[in-house]
């Protein structure tokens, strides 16, 4: 696959959020206001292109060689979650400006299955360093969107009547039924 | 907590996926069908029963501070380990369930009872909570993949149940109606809920005027 | 420090105890998922290309050739009979469907017939594309000569190369005829004599 198409392919045909069903936790839970959604958006990015970096050279590098692949859920996990405290940390001492705009979404992002599901499926689908990296940002970018547009519309949803037993969660996910729909156009380019 | 009590708490009241609404990565994509709806149910439950119980056993053991990943281990060596079994015994189930089971590590429902109950109470209760939270995410996953797939493919645990005639209505098991389906059932759950709990507001105000 | 170095400790020890517990289940069960691979390999060979006793993997040599011209082609597998005699060939290809790959196993004699085909692994529409791995769509390559390229109708077909689409799904029918025909090229241009 050319790294255009992975990318095409990532953002909108097979978007991580509407087609796969990853990261739904995030995605219901910070994406009430356009901004907090943005900012979330830009943490996930980071940390998943990082991490999917990381695990791509220790599954060549260490668990191939040693014959461990039975290890990867553990081992990315782990390094997952260290990854995010790390980050963590060195963002509180060298940019606390950046901290205090994403610090609050860091320790989300462990629980967030997006990361750990991008860093599996660049192994399964055999992609080299290139296309696990454009792999990763094409599934942050999609998540990005999806959690911004969603917001967009969660912002309109505060003021519309929704009947008593709908309201907050259940009418969330019927728009973003709605939105999946919409994303099914794409299918079919790539 | 009486431990019939505590597992009712999960079936029902607590339930993790219409109360409580963790979880949810799975839940949307593996209900496609009744009968992957049930296997992921199960697997959950057997790395939650597993979990809770090591998790109970070494709660005194582990210091506050690295509770957190000592957790994760355990989670992910029962996740691994169900993955295992699951490829040699039911290698057709695997691979339609595929990455959703190494991805049940990260599934909150887990985290959260190794946190909030297990990590908190004995070993017995924490099996029994952690066998009602999974029956319960089980049960609730059933609901959800039978009407997806009664709806989408006219068929109940693959077998026909629609007369032939029935134009499926594909949406249902596409990802969209996952969504949507879910959303009414929720809001059906809390309308239920909502009627219970004015009728027992009103029988008080009634019983309270009589008296 | 110490408090540091007690605490590093204890999580090494549950690391190291948990590693030890999978690799005694990984011992126990990995040969069992190879049997079960195997298998399962094994028996979509059989129903795309019956009538054969066993099947061995393809001349290395000649199979690296073949895959580095056409890298879509990721397995092949002679079937020979009881005295050793290759009596056809199955083919693993790897096309590009409507949600994603498709993986299309194809048998072909040496009678140049296709005797099976049958879709492995797709990211299709459900009701839709998803049908292609269903028996009624994949009865509909077999017997099929290979000398004529394949190609997808609506309606019945007319002629000898032509086969029915599935049902409002144009795109995965020609995809898993592309599958198809791909196994059907190289058959013709390298492996029958």
């Amino acid at each position: 696959m050319s790294l255009f198409t992975i990318l095409i392919s990532t953002i909108f045909v097979n978007n991580y959020v509407f087609a796969r069903f990853l990261g739904i936790c995030p995605f219901l839970g910070v994406s009430k206001k356009t901004d907090t959604a943005f900012g979330m958006g830009v943490a996930v990015t980071f940390v998943i292109t990082l991490s999917s970096i990381i695990t791509y050279f220790i599954q060549k590098g260490i668990l191939d060689t040693l014959n461990l692949g039975y290890l990867q859920t553990i081992v990315f996990i782990l390094v997952i979650a260290t990854l995010v405290q790390f980050v963590e940390m060195v963002m509180k001492k060298t940019s606390p400006t950046l901290y205090n705009a994403l610090g609050v979404y860091l320790p989300l992002i462990t629980t967030n299955c997006v990361v750990l599901g991008v860093a599996i499926l660049n192994i399964q689908e055999g992609y080299n360093l290139i296309q696990t990296i454009v792999n990763a940002i094409g599934a942050s970018i999609g998540f990005t969107l999806a959690l911004v547009l969603m917001a967009g519309v969660r912002e309109q949803l505060e003021l519309a009547d929704v009947p008593k037993a709908l309201e907050g969660f259940p009418i969330t996910l019927i728009a973003s039924g709605l939105m999946a729909i919409a994303f099914l156009g794409f299918n079919g380019l790539v | 907590m009486k431990l019939s009590e505590t597992f009712r708490n999960g079936l029902i009241k607590e339930n993790p996926i219409f109360v409580q609404l963790v979880g949810m990565c799975s839940t949307l994509a593996v209900t496609t069908s009744a009968k992957n709806g049930l296997a992921m149910g199960l697997a959950v439950t057997g790395v939650l029963v597993g979990s809770n119980l090591v998790i109970s056993l070494i709660r005194n053991v582990i210091p506050d501070k690295i509770r957190i990943p000592s957790f994760i281990v355990v989670i992910a060596t029962f996740v691994t380990m169900i993955e295992m079994f699951m490829k040699a015994y039911a290698p057709a189930l695997y691979s339609a369930l595929g990455l959703f089971i190494p991805l049940i590590v990260v599934n909150c429902i887990i985290f959260a009872r190794a946190e909030s109950f297990a990590s908190k109470n004995k070993p017995i209760p924490a099996i029994v909570d952690g066998l009602g939270m999974g029956l319960g995410y089980t049960l609730a996953l059933i609901i959800l993949a039978s009407i997806r797939e009664l709806l989408g493919a006219g068929t109940l645990f693959d077998h026909q149940i629609m007369s032939a005639s029935y134009q499926p209505a594909l949406i249902a098991i596409m990802p969209p109606g996952a969504f949507i389906i879910l959303g009414i059932l929720i809001g059906i759950f809390n309308k239920v809920r909502m009627s219970n709990e004015e009728k027992k507001a009103a029988e008080e105000t009634k019983s309270a005027v009589e008296a | 420090m110490n408090e540091t170095l007690k605490l590093g400790l204890i999580l090494l020890l549950i690391t190291a105890i948990s590693a030890f517990v999978l690799a005694v289940s990984n011992n126990a069960t990995s040969a069992k998922i190879e049997e079960a691979d195997r298998i399962a390999n094994d028996e979509a060979r059989k129903e795309v290309l019956p009538d054969v006793e066993n099947f061995e993997p393809l001349d290395e040599v000649k199979f690296k050739e073949i895959n580095s011209s056409s890298e879509e082609v990721t397995e092949i597998y002679e079937g020979k009979d009881g005295s050793g005699e290759v009596k056809g060939y199955t083919l693993k290809t790897v096309v590009g469907g409507f949600g994603g790959d498709i993986e299309v196993i194809t048998g072909i004699s040496v009678e140049g017939q296709i005797t099976g085909m049958k879709v492995l692994s797709h990211s299709e529409t459900p009701g839709l594309g998803a049908n292609a791995d269903q028996p009624e769509f994949q009865e509909r390559f077999k017997g099929i000569p290979t000398d004529n390229e394949l190609v997808i109708v609506k309606e019945s077909p007319a002629n000898e190369n032509e086969v029915q689409a599935i049902t409002s799904a144009t795109i995965t029918s020609n995809a898993v005829a592309d599958g198809v025909n791909l196994a059907r090229e190289i058959y013709n241009s390298q492996l029958s004599k």
